[in-house]
């Protein structure tokens, strides 16, 4: 099999028979070191026969290349005289540093005569075989050689020259190349050549593949379930009032969750127009935790902890049964992060207001919605929410990890149902996402599903689902 | 959540059960066990069962469970010369006080159970305080509740000299951890003897003359808060846990200095809950009976009656989370058990849908990817020096400096992403979508979500079109034909930085990173940035449908 290029020197050779690497170089524009390896190639395969051999040559030195270009001094000195007679003084101060270089071999030359302090040329012009010879070394005489030698203006260099003799012509269909053309697609020649073989067993260089994060296909997918389950999307946004995160889930303001450190609060308040919800609120706050309720305390404003503030205000638009709606977002709460714990993660939420809607129906809906996510098994136990009751939590079995807590339930208090005037049933969930995440995504910290090592997020597994 | 630690075999021993069995029923009861050592365990409580918080209230619902006792405790109770007279404490006003005699009380418990219940019902003691005595050492029969200057002295819990409050206000941990919810106008709430020696300075610390020890059998409690309810609740739960420890609950009479109202406390507060058959089989879901409902709240230590066919259920003083029907009807559950009842099967009978940004988002993301952009995902939260705009939300109370604002775009986290990342193999292509809180004065919290998509590239050579390109056609894509706008800000090199517009609305930015920003996020190599505004994207795109 031959490359390109050896098919071309061959085809070179086709015509000469006979050649040498300089040649080759020249003619077929491939750099010198590069034939001579093909040469060698060649001759393995046994298509020539070569010769090598060592061959003295002459370059320019920096001050040949300048006399080239300039003349050499005593040829400018005998040309700037025009046959004139000239002062050594005035001589020297316009060839300067050439002076003695011009006066020494015009005298040896026998060009002038100094008498006196002058100059006396003896010929009109005159242009030194020396000067010639630069502009054309191959041609110089040996003898002019020596003397450019002598006088430093060449050096000598030597070269190893490869004769190159043909002994066996190529065929056509010998020669593979790499790279097919759009010309020899379309003209057929492809099928003169062969293509080369790689070494397809070797691995491929470093290639980027761009793909989608694993946690928020985690989420799409939760997104997904909760709509095959006739849910329908909401969300609201991070920055809320205490009203929504509290007051009209229950939640007394004296709790100690409250409390500053239990969720971030930010500056300014909220306005709710619906003033018949706020009085509703209050009353039954005053009625059942029996405490003065504050309004301004309701109005302040914080970053959400639960999703559950969505559900408030799906509750507030006081909407007809029966509804199913849900949000997946995310949550805020101070906490020190570690392995297990974020100040932000995410948490499903929904709601079911049904006329015939029961807690038996609730159990239900949890368990699909955990059937559907892959856990098989599911437990039940009592808890505690201020805003449901009966509560619930749902424990899932997880292979790795034996019953997990998966999420907090409950009926809608019939408090908050008729702040709102509600007549219907309603339950409630708040799943958190990401410690599913974790034992479906097989990873340890959860930190990593936030992960900043972008090699991290090129080489994590794509999950087929 | 609330945990307790309590000896496992003490409180074995007051059952007659296994371990396992323990674990299994307090499970059932919303708590959860774990142990510690061979000797303890730690027991979570939920925190509307204050009745829980000791092993004599665990006892009282497990033997119910267990149908050994069936419906509310009985406890002795009798009258006793003792009278709390209450004057007028302005910062902490209610104040009701009763004895116990003849508890067997493991003393280490106790007193975890009087802190469970100042974290709980008592809101950190602001809400409500206990204080504890032992009887025998309390020298009279009429106790006062009033206020007292600073300057009053008496030796405090486990100490060895005479303090005034002022120095104990200064030198001591309660004192400074509590001073400062009761303390103003120069004086202090106590409870003090007749003779004007003090018990207690509610809610800070006891005097040490009344310490209890492990033989102490015979109790003086007081209660004192801003709420004569939970006052109240807190009295009844204390001395019926006691009571179940085999105490009699002895009545102290309550007079109030400034008029002649008087009562006798612990009130032992009952509520009649009328509870209605349908009711229950309605929010449960299951078949059920008057009969079978009433055995139910029994087991869980309330008594019950039909009447005239009706159900009334007496909510006894320790059972303060009763509030409403719906609680005995959870009740009536816990006693089926949770796992007891089963789940419906989940039919749906209609088509769920999709948030429509939801939907947009996933598209932009596709797109995204299509171009050559890994999908990263960072932190909402993030330290405020690395926004650009002066306009975003700050944190109040922030954990730490490094999460202490909201963000309000998405390219700073790229920056950030892109500083850590100078190490990896380049070219880094990336690109974000979520949301950021900006301003608007339109919203309710004068604050609105906004969703984003930002595309960042870092290489050792990156340029303008490297990054207009892919975001041009991602637009085109989405049927957008945009164009751009030299406009220059603060982010990206003067005459290298467009605004992205569509029917002239804004619906991005663009640009090569100013030098100036890659050294501020301690970044080496070139990069180029964009981005998009999902949210004024969808508003069109909803408009065009």
């Amino acid at each position: 099999m031959l490359s390109e290029n050896e098919a071309k020197i061959l085809f070179f050779l086709k015509d000469l028979k006979r050649t040498n690497s300089i040649e080759i170089s020249t003619k077929i524009g491939i750099p010198e070191s590069s034939v001579l390896s093909l040469i060698e190639l060649l001759r393995e395969k046994g298509y020539v026969k070569t010769e090598i051999i060592s061959e003295k040559y002459y370059v320019l030195t920096e001050e040949g290349r300048k006399r080239k270009e300039s003349g050499l001094p005593e040829d400018i000195l005998i040309n700037s005289l025009n046959g004139q007679e000239k002062d050594l003084n005035e001589i020297k101060n316009t060839l300067d540093e050439d002076f003695n270089i011009a006066i020494s071999w015009a005298k040896r030359k026998g060009l002038i005569e100094i008498k006196e302090g002058k100059v006396i040329p003896k010929v009109k012009t005159y242009t030194s075989p020396e000067y010639l010879a630069l502009s054309n070394l191959e041609k110089a005489d040996i003898n002019t050689i020596n003397l450019l030698k002598k006088r430093g203006l060449i050096e000598e260099k030597e070269r190893k020259i490869v004769n190159v003799e043909l002994v066996k012509e190529p065929k056509e269909s010998e020669i593979g190349i790499s790279n097919l053309t759009r010309e020899m697609i379309v003209s057929g020649e492809w099928k003169k050549y062969k293509l080369r073989k790689y070494n397809v067993e070797a691995f491929p260089p470093y290639y980027t593949i761009s793909k989608k994060h694993y946690f928020r296909e985690f989420l799409e997918k939760v997104k997904d379930i909760m709509i095959s389950l006739g849910f329908k999307e909401i969300n609201t946004g991070y920055i809320e009032m205490e009203f929504y995160n509290f007051d009209l889930l229950f939640q007394p303001q004296d709790h100690p969750a409250r409390e500053i450190h239990d969720s971030f609060s930010v500056e300014g308040l909220g306005n709710i127009e619906d003033k018949e919800l706020l009085s509703n609120v209050k009353e039954i706050h005053e009625k059942f935790w029996k405490y003065e309720w504050k309004q301004d305390i309701t109005l302040r404003l914080m970053l959400r902890s639960q999703t559950t503030a969505t559900t408030a205000r799906v509750l507030a638009s006081r909407p007809k049964a029966p509804q199913k709606v849900f949000t997946l977002g995310k949550v805020f709460r101070p906490d020190a992060i570690d392995a297990t714990h974020l100040i932000e993660f995410h948490q499903l939420d929904g709601v079911i207001i049904d006329d015939n809607f029961t807690f038996r129906e609730l159990l239900g809906v949890l368990k699909e919605i955990f059937y559907r996510l892959g856990i098989k098994e599911i437990k039940f136990k009592p808890a505690y929410f201020p805003f449901t009751e009966p509560s619930v939590e749902a424990y899932g079995y997880l292979e790795k990890l034996g019953w997990v807590e998966m999420c907090g339930a409950g009926l809608l208090r019939p408090e908050i149902l008729s702040s709102v005037r509600i007549d219907s049933i309603a339950g409630a969930w708040g799943i958190g996402i990401e410690r599913l995440a974790m034992s479906f995504l097989n990873i340890s910290d959860i930190r990593l599903l936030y992960s900043n090592n972008i090699e991290y997020i090129r080489d994590m597994k794509v999950k087929i689902e | 959540m609330v945990t307790i630690v309590l000896n496992k075999y003490k409180l074995l021993d007051k059952i007659h059960i296994g371990q396992q069995k323990l674990e299994d029923l307090l499970f059932n009861l919303k708590s959860e066990v774990k142990p510690i050592d061979e000797n303890n365990i730690e027991i979570e409580i939920n925190a509307d069962r204050l009745d829980l918080l000791s092993s004599d209230g665990i006892a009282r619902a497990i033997k119910g469970l267990l149908e050994k006792e069936l419906g509310e405790a009985k406890y002795n109770v009798t009258d006793t010369e003792y009278t709390l007279i209450v004057d007028n404490v302005r910062t902490r006003p209610y104040a009701l006080a009763a004895v116990v005699y003849n508890a067997k009380i493991d003393l280490e418990e106790l007193i975890q159970f009087q802190e469970k219940l100042h974290g709980t019902i008592g809101r950190k003691r602001k809400k409500v305080a206990i204080g504890i005595h032992d009887l025998r050492k309390v020298d009279s029969k009429t106790i006062e509740y009033k206020e007292v200057p600073l300057s009053y002295k008496f030796v405090p819990l486990y100490g060895n000299k005479e303090l005034t409050i002022s120095e104990i206000l200064e030198k001591t941990e309660q004192g400074k951890l509590y001073g400062n919810i009761s303390i103003a106008n120069g004086v202090s709430p106590a409870i003090v003897q007749d003779d004007g020696e003090v018990l207690s300075i509610p809610p800070i610390i006891n005097s040490n003359k009344t310490r209890l020890n492990e033989n102490t059998k015979d109790f003086f409690i007081d209660v004192t808060g801003t709420s004569f309810e939970a006052v109240a609740q807190t009295l009844d739960i204390i001395v019926s846990n006691l009571a179940e420890a085999g105490g009699t609950i002895g009545r102290v009479k309550v007079l109030k200095s400034t008029n002649s109202s008087q009562l006798s406390s612990p009130l032992l507060l009952h509520r009649i809950q009328n509870v209605r058959e349908e009711y229950v089989k309605k929010i449960l879901g299951i078949k059920t009976s008057k009969e079978e409902i009433c055995k139910h709240v029994m087991r869980m230590r309330m008594n019950c009656d039909i009447e005239n066919g009706a159900i009334r259920v007496t909510v006894p003083q320790y059972r303060v989370d009763i509030l409403n029907e719906i609680d005995v009807v959870e009740d009536i559950a816990i006693s089926i058990g949770y796992n007891n009842l089963e789940p419906s099967k989940y039919i749906s009978t209609n088509y769920g849908s999709y948030d429509y940004m939801t939907l947009l988002e996933r598209k932009i993301r596709e797109l995204g990817i299509g171009a050559g952009f890994v999908e990263i995902s960072n932190f909402v939260l993030i330290k405020d020096e690395k926004l650009f705009s002066n306009k975003y939300v700050k944190i109040l109370n922030p954990i730490t400096e490094e999460y202490n604002a909201v963000r309000d775009s998405l390219i700073p986290g790229l920056l950030d992403f892109l500083s850590k990342n100078q190490h990896a193999k380049f070219p880094i292509r990336v690109f974000e979508t979520g949301d950021v809180v900006v301003y608007d004065s339109s919203t309710d919290t004068g604050f609105r979500n906004d969703k984003r998509a930002a595309y960042a590239i870092m290489n050792n050579k990156v340029s303008y079109e490297e990054i207009q390109a892919p975001i041009h056609y991602i637009l085109k894509s989405l049927g957008l034909e945009v164009n751009y706008k030299e406009e220059n800000n603060n982010i990206f090199i003067e005459g290298r930085s467009a605004s992205i517009f569509y029917e002239n609305e804004k619906m991005g930015v663009i640009g090569e990173v100013n030098p100036d920003v890659l050294i501020r996020f301690g970044i080496e190599y070139p990069a180029v940035i964009a981005e998009l505004y999902i949210s004024e994207i969808g508003k069109r795109l909803i408009n065009q449908r």
